[in-house]
Parts: structure tokens; C-alpha cells; sequence
């Protein structure tokens, strides 16, 4: 499973002390995981951190088995977190992941339980913050989690090193303060490639192999008055002092004291590399970091020690802030520390920076530059970092001349093949074709199909959390006094969908349509077991089914369909918005996701045709003369493989259609032609590689026929 | 504290291009050589088919256990040594984000482009122009290598990255020796044969462009750039104008039209006899004055008159050339081939070709019975066996009919409806006519797209016209007429929206004439 094959990395994961770990920061997170002892590890996969879930699996026979660490693919983010229960009551370490700040939404209920309750064995949850370039979700911070729930957040400088330093401080935090840890990760340091120096991985004590004795009981750690109070008490009279002593006391926040006298910055941890960027192309620092500023650098964000920071701010009379986000919790708690102490010192940090957005080199080298040159170095003058600045940003003023027009943007989309695609081909035609039916409130969900919000298609008025489209339009539709359509992939419809989206439905009588795209697998974050893949993330068999799963809940109103038979689609679509069948109505579109298939498939023909078996391939193609370059295909279509090319016609002047050579021949562009009444251009060819003999003969017999044909009306 | 110590390469890539993998290769060779390396990029659905990009930071002193690396997960606008791309637009994208400097870059881009969907659903030309890239590629880098890298690629059986990291390694930007890219392509294990043919087809591109480059030291442009072939076309290229009474009549116009006149005759010819080319040549005399008017009408006469009815598509669906051109295509050159045609004539295609005094009386009740979406007959033809071929075949026999095909009525009445337009316009003001003949372009697509589209081109007549009208009687030029007969040309070749836009800004235009509001008529085109 998953988008790469991890048998390279599973094997580094093995490796004992001393050894060089290479690859991605997640990898190094995963080995900190079994250098840390943990005795369980799961979650629910999700950019940036699917990766780890990912490595996890494939590790589990080879490895955690043997280690007897429990493993599992959370059905969701609450039940990731609520596995972390399992450290409540007994001295087990663990480790959960998810994406943030959607997966700790999901998972917010249990994870303030855990909060609440304390642990006892040391529990980390290793949180991939999707935040800026390349993030998929909503922009927020997981910082005011943190906050809320009494979680000490971990927030490490990006290298391999450190990311394994900080998982194994994580469980010593944990167990000091007997808070469950967020180890927060961005995004570019998940596929941040790196080395590693190796520990030997830890045999947990508790484990499948050296399991509990007895249920422990206590009252105290069950969330019921008066219990709740004496935790909340515990949390700020023991729990986040111990917190603060632990990071003091092993120095999880670096002070470098540097020679400037009067200034200093204080930054997150993840954002030392940028920092560090920054200074340097300021000509304030070298390449290994090196400084004659004054920087602290906070790898815990939460708690913040007030000592620390005072201490820092005292004999100074500016310090900036580099933290990404709002609110600014650690600027605003700067000034209030300042305040208190009474100190003449000024914090700078969202005046000079961006407010929000991410924290990217050409943002934090201009505030860096506004606050540096404003207060006066003793070594560099303002001049000075003004040229290097310039030096820098001078060939920007010229992009226009050179490029007059905006560059055209380029979303992600679907892939070529994608069985997903087809179906809002389906929805747009019958919109389009049939306004009365089809031009109703489309509630999207979250996934790959997603993408139909995008050019060309824009279907899908709403997207609102994962597995939540279908409730999203529960008060549309009544409003509408028409019917809607919720579309949703598999992935959320376990995720949530089922029971937020269908109970809910079927509870409240609702007279709605939804879509369910059956690709097999959570696509989006890289082919990832869903219950209907037919296996876990394990690889044991399991038979859950989403028609089953309708059944239960009563939903009587239930097609499958081909998702490349567009016609087919529509069909059912219009059947579905028009029938006087009450309820819920389920069409379940299915077809394996094209990326997965062909992972499976090309190195398979690769192999059949090297060895000469005769191997039919279907692909599409577009005649160019016949072609008149109206495009309204593409307006339908939107596969990658469906391009342009220059019209060949000396007469004619638009770009016409052409399927390009990674065409996987799935249909798609004839049906669209077919079901929109396009065109005549498009063909199907199968490509015979190896053919046998009789295909040839048939072959040439055809051809002297045709041939003879051809050259009467020639 | 120096910056020659670091060296930062960025990739900006296509998702699903091989972006990844090439930023492995790059960090394994570095790796190989002892060099201090870190890479980045971005996970997940973010970069399917999207723009994406990759960042390699190198260290090139080698590791002596003193402090490590300040490494950046972010590429720094300004401060960029090399930006690799695989895709050519995203050099544009990159240029706009500031991160090429013409102090420092080398840029080595293939020059392919991958279409972004906003430039393919456009009904007319939506592709970002090439010649900008160029130039934009030139004035960022301070060493440029473009070249089509997956053309290259395609030669070799592999991708574009293979090449490109062959470049790169040509290009001698990077202190890794050219075996430890080798090697790192044979350490992943894939396709590692044709990854290493591609990646020598690179290294030799590159060495190649550098070598007299670097003898001529001013220079620093080294750019390879080939042009796109564009495919043969089915059609009977060969001018039918060997014919000496046609010779003669071709004499008639300027000299400058004739490459024009024979590809139309050609294909005129080709489409249906040489009576019908006497009649092309006949509507096209009256503007053959003015070259620069007569070369764009006879363009689009041309094409109009070769309408794609279903004889003119089975005609072309059964040439011989035809399956020889899928095979090439398709790499079917030695395997075979069995093609399945997608055809759904709808009604008015089928009635079209039958004789319009027969049909017409049907065909008019069709059009009030559909006035959208008449119904359509969908078939699957596998025009490589013979009945297939045959069910093809047989309607090109009815190309004698077609001169008096339903069709052929309609698709004639309205060329001349244009025609008489221009001639109207030509008397006017010849910019005018210019526009209004261009206008032509609009008629294309089949059934429902081509009736929507033939509407726009009726819309831009009467429009033009009553705006010619008004100007003409307040005196002072044509100004406002030109103007909206290419604003409404151009806004309707940009999509669906675009359509809607061109109707309303008419409607606008012509507002303001009426009112003898010249200016505001001027000021609602220059808003569009």
C-alpha cells in the first residue's frame, strides 16, 4: 500500500547505534518513536504526516511485531487520540499522528479528555501542521489547542537530529508533567531529507509480548466532578510547573548569547532555519547559523518559563519576535512579562512582519531587515544590510516588463484516469444540459474531489470538514425546496460521513442525493486503506462494505454505478433528483483510483511485453483534421492527458485537442463526447504490442480491404 | 562568512512530473560524494497535476564534525544558484515569485509545456506565449540551458527528469561528479537503464551548449531551444492549382495570397469538386484589392466552406493515411492497431445531409421541438474491420449530393450573410472589415457548439453593423465598431463566461451609439 514502497526505509529503521539514518524527517521521527520505548502507535493518515502511518505499516510485520509495539490505522483522528487512553491508567508510552489543525478538530473531544485525566505512561502526538505553500486545508495554528487543553507544544528547529532529540524529549516531557506532548512538524520538514546518527530501538516494557496484569481503577482519573476540578487545578499547580522544570532543566529552548548588546530575537523553533536564512543573506550570519545576535530559540512554544524569558529580555532594548501565526501568544506574553518585570525593552514581531500567512524567507527577511536597521547594530550598519537586501529584491521591479501577462495558474486536479473525475464530467453535463434537474446546490467534501470546486469544473458549492458534506446541506435542500447533492469519497464516509452524514440523514428524513466516490482507498493522502479497501492497514483481510453499511442504517434508495460510464451517471444522477422515491437517495460510483492501478498495472505490460506476450493497451486519440479546435472538451474533461497542440491546418489558427502519450485509456474523453454530444474527433485505439500471428493476419486482411476501399474515394 | 559554501537548487515542477525523484537523485549523488545535502518538498493531494516544487540545499565543505548546516527549507528569492525545471511556464511562475537572479542563477529548463487547464478551456488560443518565457528565461539567468528535455526524454523511453539531472550534471553547476548521479540513479533501482540513457542524452545536450559558450566568454545565453513539429496533416496537401484554367483565375489576385489560395484550393477540391473552388474564388474577387483583407477572408472562407458535415468527417475517419498516422502516434509501428470511432451525430447532421427540399419542412419543426440539445444517435464504429469501415465509408458516396444537402443550404446562406456584411464594412472603413472578417473564426465546434457559436458570429454581425451604422451617420470614424467586433470576437473565444461578457458589452455598445454617446460607447469597450 501507499504511494512509495518503504522496504529501504523500514530496513534503516532496524538500524542500531551509530548507524546513518537517511531520508525524511518523518523517518526520523518514526525511529525516535522505537528508540523511545513507545508500546502502541497509530493514527489517521493525512499530508504531511500520512507518510509516517505509511512507513508504520509496512514496519509492522519486520519490526513492531516483533517489538510487540501495537499498531494501528485509526479510524479517525478521535479514535487516534482516544488510543492514547491507554496511557491513563498504565505506564505505557505511545505515540499517535494526524494532520493539523482539521485531524486535532476531529480529535479534539478525546484528546481534552486525555488532557484532562493525565497520563502516566508517556504520550506524544506527532502533529503534522498543514499550515502555508502546499497546505490543503483551512489556515489555522494548533497553537490555541495547546493552550486550551494544558498541552505542552513542541515546535523543534528542522533537521533530522533534532526532530529525533525532541520525540525523545517528548516522552520525558510527557512523563514529568503527565500531560499528553504535541510535536508539531511543518510541512517541508516532513520530506525534509536529511541523515540521522541512530540509537538502538527500545523493547517497551509493556508490550504484546509482556502485556498488562490487572485493570487499574481510580476514581480520580475518570473526567466526573469533583475529579474534573482537581485536574484542572492539577494542571496549573503541578503539572505545567513540572512541565517548565523539565524544559529548563534539559534545556529544550537554546540561548545563544551573541555580541550585540542591545537587541535579541526570540523565534520558534521551526523557524530557526529561516531566521538563520534571513541573518545570513542580511550578512548577519554565516551558513552554519553562527551570529552576533542574541536569539533564543524556543523548541517548546508551550509552556513558555517566564524566567527564561525575562532573563533574555533583561538588558536589552529591542527584541523581535519571528512566530508565525495569530494570535501572537508568545509577543503578547513577551510584553505582559516585560510589563511585569518592568522592563524598558521593546517587543517587536506582528508590526514588522506579516499578521498572518506564512512564515517564508522573502516575509521574514523584510521584517528582519525593518527591525535591524531601525535600531542600529554595532556590527553592521543599516546601510550595509539595505544593500544586501537590495541586492536581493532589485530584479523583482523588472518581472513585468519581461512578463506582461500574469503567469496562468496551474491547481492540482485530478490525475489522469482518475475514476473521481468522470463523475462531475457527469454532474456538469447534466447541469448544463438539463438545468431543471441538474443545476442544484452540490455539497463537496474533502479528498481529491475536492478539486471539482476547480476549473473546469466548478461543481460543488460548500466544503466543510471531512465526511461532512452530505450534513452540510441538510437545511440547503429544505431551503432550496429542491433536492441537493452531498459528494463525498469513502475515505469520508468512514472518516465521518456515516454517521454524521447518513444517520443524521436517515435520522432527520432528509430528501437529499448522495454521491459516494468508491476508489478504494483515502486517495488523497496516498492510496491509504479505508475499511472497504478489502484490508486494513495491517494487511488483514477485512470485510466491511459501504452497501452494507447503508443497509444498516436503513437506506433503501441505493445504485452502483461505473464511474467511467458517464452516461450511465447521469442517468442514475437524473433518476436520483427526479424520482418520487422519499429519502436518501446513495449512488455509490465506484472505480479503483488510476494511480494505484497503474502503480500495479505498468510493470506489469512493462514485463508482458519485454517477455513478447501479445498485450492489448487501450489509448485515446484526437484526429486533428476533424478536430476544430472549439475546446469544449476540455471545459467537460479536464484530464492532464487531454491537451493542445498547434493546429496543423495552415487554414486555422486555434490550438486543437490531443491525447497526449501518458493517456491510460480509460474512456473518459469518448464518453464526455458522447454524453455531451461533443464532437466526432475522438477515437479509441487498442494498441497490440507483440502481435500474435493470427492478429496479424486478421490485421492485413482488413487492411487489403480497406485499403481497396480507400483508394476508390481517394 | 561567504554564501560559495551553499548552494541552493530549486525544481519547480508539474505533480506527477518526477520532481521527487529527481530531488532524490540529486540528494543521493551529493550523499555519494560526501557533500552535506538536505531536500524539501511538498506532500500529498497539494501537488496532483499542480504546480509544486522541490528545494535542494548542498554544503560543499565537506563534513568535519563541526557545526552542521544551517540548512532552509525555503528557497530564497534572489539568492537561487540553479532553478531546474522540468515544465516551462514554471519558469515564468518562479521569474514572477522573484527567485531567479540574473546575478547568480543558471537556469536549465526543458521547454516543453504541459498546458495549465485555465489555458486549455478557452475556446480560442488561451496558451501563455512562449516567446515571453523565452525572453523571460534569457533576462533571470546569468547561464541559461533550454532545451526540450522530453522530447529528449521520449526518444530515450524514460522522462523528462532523467534528462534534466544529465543536464544539470553537464552544466558543472553542482561540485558532484557526473558517476555519482550514475549511481544514484542505479541505487533507486527503477527504470534504471532508461534513466541512464536519458540522463546521458542530457549530460550530452548540456556539455554540448556549454562548450562554445564558455570559448566564447560574452555570450552566456546557451539556449538549445528546438521548435515543436507539428503533425502531418491527412489532407491532400499537393496544390490542385497545377490546372491551368485555375492557374489563370489565381492570377486574378495579389501574388502574396497565393500560398493562401493553394492550401484552400487544395482542400476545396479535396472536400468537394472544382466547380466548388470556381465559387470560392468567385466570393472571395471582390476584396481581392486589398491583400492584407483577401488573405484573411479567403483563410476562413476556406474553412467555413469545408464544413465538417458527416460526409466531410466519414471522409476523413476513412483514409488510408489516417490509420497510418494512429499507428505512428500511437508507437504502434510494429504491433497493430483496432480503432473504435466515437460518433453521435445528432439530428440536424443527419437530416443536414439529405436534400434540402425534402427536409426542410422537418428540419424547421425540429428546430421549434429542440431548440437545445436535439436528440443524438450514439454509435461506437470499429472503422479498422471492414463493416465498421464500411458503415463509414459508404456516406462519403453521398458526396455528389452535397452541393444541394440541407446542410449546405444553411451553412452557405450564412457565409454570404457574412460575406455581404464585409462588403458593407469594406465600404466603410477597410480596419473595419479587417475585424469584422475575423469575426469568422467563431464558426467552429459541431452540433450544439457549433449552432451556440454560429449565434455569436450573427450577434457580431448585427451588432457591428448597427454600431457602423451610427457612427457612420454622427461622422468621425469607426472606431467603436472596429473596437467591438474584436472585443466580441476575443471575449467569446475565451469560454462560457467570456460569452456572456461579448453579449452584454453589445448590448452596452450599442446603448451608448444609439444615444450618440460615442465616448461612453469608446470607454465601455475599453473597460472590457
Amino acid at each position: 500500500m501507499g504511494e512509495r514502497s518503504f522496504a529501504e526505509d523500514v530496513k534503516q529503521l532496524g538500524y542500531g547505534a551509530g548507524e546513518i539514518l537517511r531520508g525524511e524527517g518523518i523517518l526520523a521521527i518514526t525511529k525516535a518513536l522505537l528508540q523511545s520505548g513507545v508500546s502502541y502507535v497509530g493514527g489517521y493518515p493525512g499530508a504531511p504526516v500520512s507518510y509516517l502511518i505509511d512507513v508504520l505499516a509496512d514496519a509492522n510485520e519486520p519490526l513492531l511485531k516483533p517489538l510487540g509495539i501495537y499498531f494501528e490505522q485509526s479510524g479517525s483522528e478521535a479514535a487516534a487520540a482516544a488510543l492514547l487512553g491507554a496511557s491513563i491508567n498504565y505506564p505505557a508510552r505511545g505515540a499517535v499522528t494526524w494532520k493539523s489543525v482539521v485531524g486535532t478538530n476531529v480529535a479534539s473531544d478525546a484528546l481534552s479528555h486525555v488532557a484532562s485525566a493525565g497520563v502516566i505512561g508517556g504520550a506524544v502526538v506527532v502533529i503534522g501542521e498543514d499550515y502555508g505553500e502546499g497546505a490543503s486545508i483551512l489556515q489555522e495554528r494548533t497553537h490555541s489547542t495547546a493552550l486550551k487543553s494544558s498541552l505542552p507544544l513542541l515546535d523543534p528547529r528542522n533537521s533530522l537530529e533534532s526532530f529525533a532529540r525532541f520525540v525523545e524529549e517528548g516522552f520525558g516531557l510527557s512523563e514529568a508533567c503527565h500531560q499528553p506532548v504535541l510535536f508539531s512538524i511543518r510541512i517541508r520538514a516532513c520530506h525534509m531529507r536529511g541523515t540521522l546518527r541512530c540509537r538502538d530501538n527500545a523493547r517497551p516494557k509493556i508490550s504484546m509480548l509482556t502485556p498488562l496484569g490487572e485493570p487499574s481503577f481510580s476514581l480520580e482519573r475518570i473526567n466526573l466532578p469533583p475529579f474534573t476540578y482537581q485536574m484542572e487545578a492539577q494542571k496549573f499547580e503541578k503539572r505545567l510547573p513540572a512541565a517548565q522544570r523539565y524544559i529548563v532543566e534539559h534545556g529544550l529552548n537554546e540561548h545563544h548569547r551573541g555580541d550585540e548588546p542591545d537587541v535579541g530575537i526570540v523565534m520558534q523553533g521551526g523557524l530557526w532555519n529561516t531566521t538563520l536564512r534571513g541573518l545570513h543573506v542580511l550578512g548577519l550570519a554565516d551558513t552554519r547559523g553562527r551570529t552576533a545576535i542574541p536569539l533564543l530559540v524556543l523548541n517548546a512554544i508551550h509552556p513558555l518559563v517566564p524566567d527564561e524569558l525575562v532573563g533574555f529580555l533583561r538588558g536589552k532594548r529591542r527584541v523581535l519576535v519571528v512566530e508565525e501565526g495569530m494570535p501572537n501568544y508568545i509577543e503578547r506574553e513577551l510584553g505582559a512579562l516585560a510589563h511585569d518585570a518592568r522592563l524598558d525593552v521593546e517587543i517587536h514581531g506582528k508590526n514588522v512582519f506579516s499578521p498572518h500567512g506564512e512564515y517564508v524567507p522573502q516575509l521574514v527577511i523584510g521584517g528582519l531587515r525593518r527591525f535591524l536597521t531601525a535600531g542600529g547594530l554595532t556590527s553592521r550598519s543599516a546601510t550595509e544590510i539595505d544593500a544586501r537586501y537590495a541586492a536581493l529584491t532589485a530584479h523583482r521591479t523588472r518581472v513585468r516588463s519581461v512578463l506582461p501577462q500574469p503567469v496562468a495558474k496551474r491547481p492540482p486536479s485530478f490525475c489522469t484516469g482518475c475514476p473521481e473525475r468522470p463523475v462531475f464530467s457527469a454532474l456538469k453535463i447534466l447541469r448544463q444540459r438539463e438545468p431543471a434537474v441538474g443545476d442544484t446546490h452540490v455539497a463537496a467534501d474533502i479528498g481529491c474531489s475536492t478539486f471539482s470546486t476547480q476549473a473546469p469544473f466548478n461543481v460543488g458549492n460548500s466544503v466543510l470538514g471531512y465526511g461532512m458534506g452530505l450534513a452540510s446541506s441538510s437545511a440547503v435542500a429544505p431551503l432550496f425546496g429542491k433536492r441537493t447533492v452531498a459528494v463525498m469519497g469513502d475515505g469520508g464516509f468512514w472518516h465521518n460521513g456515516l454517521t454524521n452524514g447518513v444517520a443524521n440523514a436517515m435520522y432527520n428524513r432528509q430528501d437529499s442525493v448522495l454521491v459516494i466516490l468508491d476508489n478504494f482507498y483515502a486517495a488523497a493522502t496516498g492510496q491509504h486503506h479505508v475499511p472497504s479497501t478489502g484490508t486494513n492497514a495491517r494487511n488483514e483481510t477485512v470485510r466491511m462494505g459501504i452497501p452494507d453499511a447503508l443497509r444498516g442504517l436503513g437506506v433503501k434508495w441505493i445504485r452502483t454505478v461505473n464511474s467511467y460510464r458517464i452516461a450511465e451517471v447521469i442517468r442514475t444522477l437524473r433518476e436520483a433528483l427526479t424520482t418520487r422515491v422519499p429519502g436518501l437517495k446513495v449512488i455509490i460510483a465506484r472505480n479503483e483510483c488510476m494511480l494505484e492501478r497503474q502503480r500495479r498495472e505498468k510493470p506489469r505490460v512493462r514485463q508482458a511485453i519485454a517477455a513478447g506476450a501479445e498485450v492489448v493497451q487501450p489509448r485515446f486519440g484526437v484526429d486533428p483534421d476533424v478536430c476544430t479546435g472549439d475546446h469544449s472538451c476540455m471545459r467537460l474533461n479536464g484530464c492532464p492527458s487531454l491537451t493542445l497542440r498547434e493546429n496543423p491546418d495552415p487554414l486555422r489558427e486555434d490550438p486543437i485537442a490531443h491525447v497526449d502519450e501518458t493517456c491510460v485509456g480509460c474512456g473518459v474523453c469518448g464518453e464526455v463526447a458522447h454524453a455531451a454530444v461533443l464532437c466526432p474527433s475522438f477515437y479509441e485505439v487498442n494498441v497490440i504490442a507483440n502481435p500474435t500471428r493470427w492478429t496479424r493476419f486478421v490485421a492485413r486482411v482488413r487492411r487489403a480491404v480497406i485499403g481497396r476501399l480507400a483508394a476508390v474515394t481517394a | 562568512m561567504s554564501d560559495a559554501r551553499l548552494l541552493s537548487v530549486l525544481i519547480p515542477a508539474v505533480g506527477g512530473q518526477g520532481g521527487g525523484v529527481l530531488l532524490e537523485w540529486i540528494v543521493d549523488a551529493a550523499l555519494a560524494d560526501g557533500l552535506q545535502v538536505h531536500g524539501t518538498s511538498i506532500p500529498g493531494v497539494a501537488q496532483r497535476t499542480g504546480s509544486t516544487t522541490y528545494y535542494v540545499e548542498l554544503f560543499t565543505e565537506p563534513d568535519s564534525g563541526a557545526e552542521p548546516p544551517a540548512f532552509s527549507l525555503y528557497p530564497v528569492p534572489g539568492a537561487l544558484d540553479v532553478l531546474l525545471a522540468p515544465e516551462f511556464l514554471e519558469i515564468g511562475r518562479m521569474i514572477e515569485l522573484g527567485f531567479p537572479s540574473p546575478d547568480r542563477t543558471t537556469i536549465i529548463a526543458s521547454t516543453h509545456r504541459l498546458y495549465s487547464i485555465h489555458e486549455k478551456i478557452a475556446t480560442g488560443r488561451g496558451v501563455y506565449p512562449i516567446e515571453d518565457l523565452h525572453a523571460a528565461a534569457r533576462a533571470f539567468s546569468m547561464t541559461l540551458y533550454a532545451f526540450d528535455a522530453l522530447a529528449l526524454a521520449r526518444e530515450h523511453g524514460t522522462e523528462a527528469n532523467a534528462v534534466l539531472l544529465g543536464a544539470l550534471a553537464g552544466s558543472g553547476v553542482l561540485p558532484i561528479r557526473v558517476d555519482a548521479y550514475r549511481d544514484a540513479i542505479r541505487a533507486k533501482g527503477v527504470q534504471v537503464a532508461a534513466n541512464l540513457r536519458g540522463f546521458d542524452a542530457g549530460l550530452a545536450v548540456a556539455t554540448q551548449l556549454r562548450g562554445p559558450a564558455e570559448a566564447g566568454a560574452g555570450s552566456s545565453a546557451r539556449n538549445g531551444t528546438r521548435s515543436e513539429p507539428a503533425p502531418a496533416s491527412a489532407g491532400p496537401q499537393t496544390a490542385a492549382a497545377a490546372d491551368p484554367a485555375l492557374e489563370q483565375r489565381m492570377a486574378e489576385f495579389p501574388a502574396e495570397l497565393r500560398p493562401t489560395l493553394e492550401t484552400a484550393i487544395a482542400r476545396l477540391v479535396d472536400y468537394q469538386d472544382r466547380r466548388y473552388v470556381e465559387r470560392y474564388l468567385e466570393r472571395l474577387r471582390p476584396f481581392a484589392g486589398d491583400p492584407e483583407l483577401a488573405r484573411v477572408v479567403a483563410r476562413h472562407l476556406a474553412v467555413w466552406m469545408t464544413y465538417e458535415d458527416a460526409i466531410r468527417v466519414a471522409q476523413l475517419k476513412t483514409r488510408a493515411s489516417r490509420f497510418e498516422r494512429i499507428r505512428r502516434e500511437k508507437g504502434a509501428l510494429r504491433g497493430e492497431i483496432v480503432v473504435t470511432d466515437f460518433l453521435k451525430p445528432d439530428l440536424d447532421e443527419i437530416y443536414g445531409i439529405l436534400p434540402h427540399r425534402l427536409v426542410a419542412p422537418f428540419a424547421r419543426w425540429a428546430e421549434r421541438r429542440w431548440p437545445h440539445g436535439r436528440p443524438a444517435f450514439g454509435q461506437h464504429v470499429k472503422t479498422t474491420t471492414v463493416l465498421g469501415y464500411l458503415r463509414v465509408w459508404m456516406l462519403t458516396l453521398l458526396r455528389p449530393l452535397r452541393p444541394i444537402s440541407h446542410r449546405a443550404h444553411e451553412e452557405h446562406a450564412r457565409m454570404d450573410q457574412w460575406l455581404t456584411a464585409l462588403a458593407r464594412c469594406a465600404g466603410w472603413d477597410k480596419a473595419l472589415a479587417l475585424e469584422v472578417a475575423r469575426g469568422a473564426q467563431l464558426v467552429k465546434g459541431y452540433g450544439d457548439v457549433r449552432r451556440r457559436m454560429r449565434a455569436h458570429l450573427d450577434r457580431l454581425l448585427a451588432s457591428v453593423l448597427r454600431a457602423a451604422e451610427c457612427e457612420g451617420a454622427n461622422g468621425g470614424g469607426f472606431e467603436a465598431s472596429r473596437e467591438l467586433a474584436a472585443r466580441y470576437r476575443v471575449l467569446v473565444l475565451q469560454g462560457p463566461d467570456g460569452e456572456a461578457r461579448a453579449a452584454a458589452l453589445a448590448e452596452r455598445v450599442l446603448t451608448r451609439l444609439a444615444a450618440a454617446d460615442r465616448a461612453g460607447a469608446l470607454a465601455a469597450l475599453a473597460e472590457a
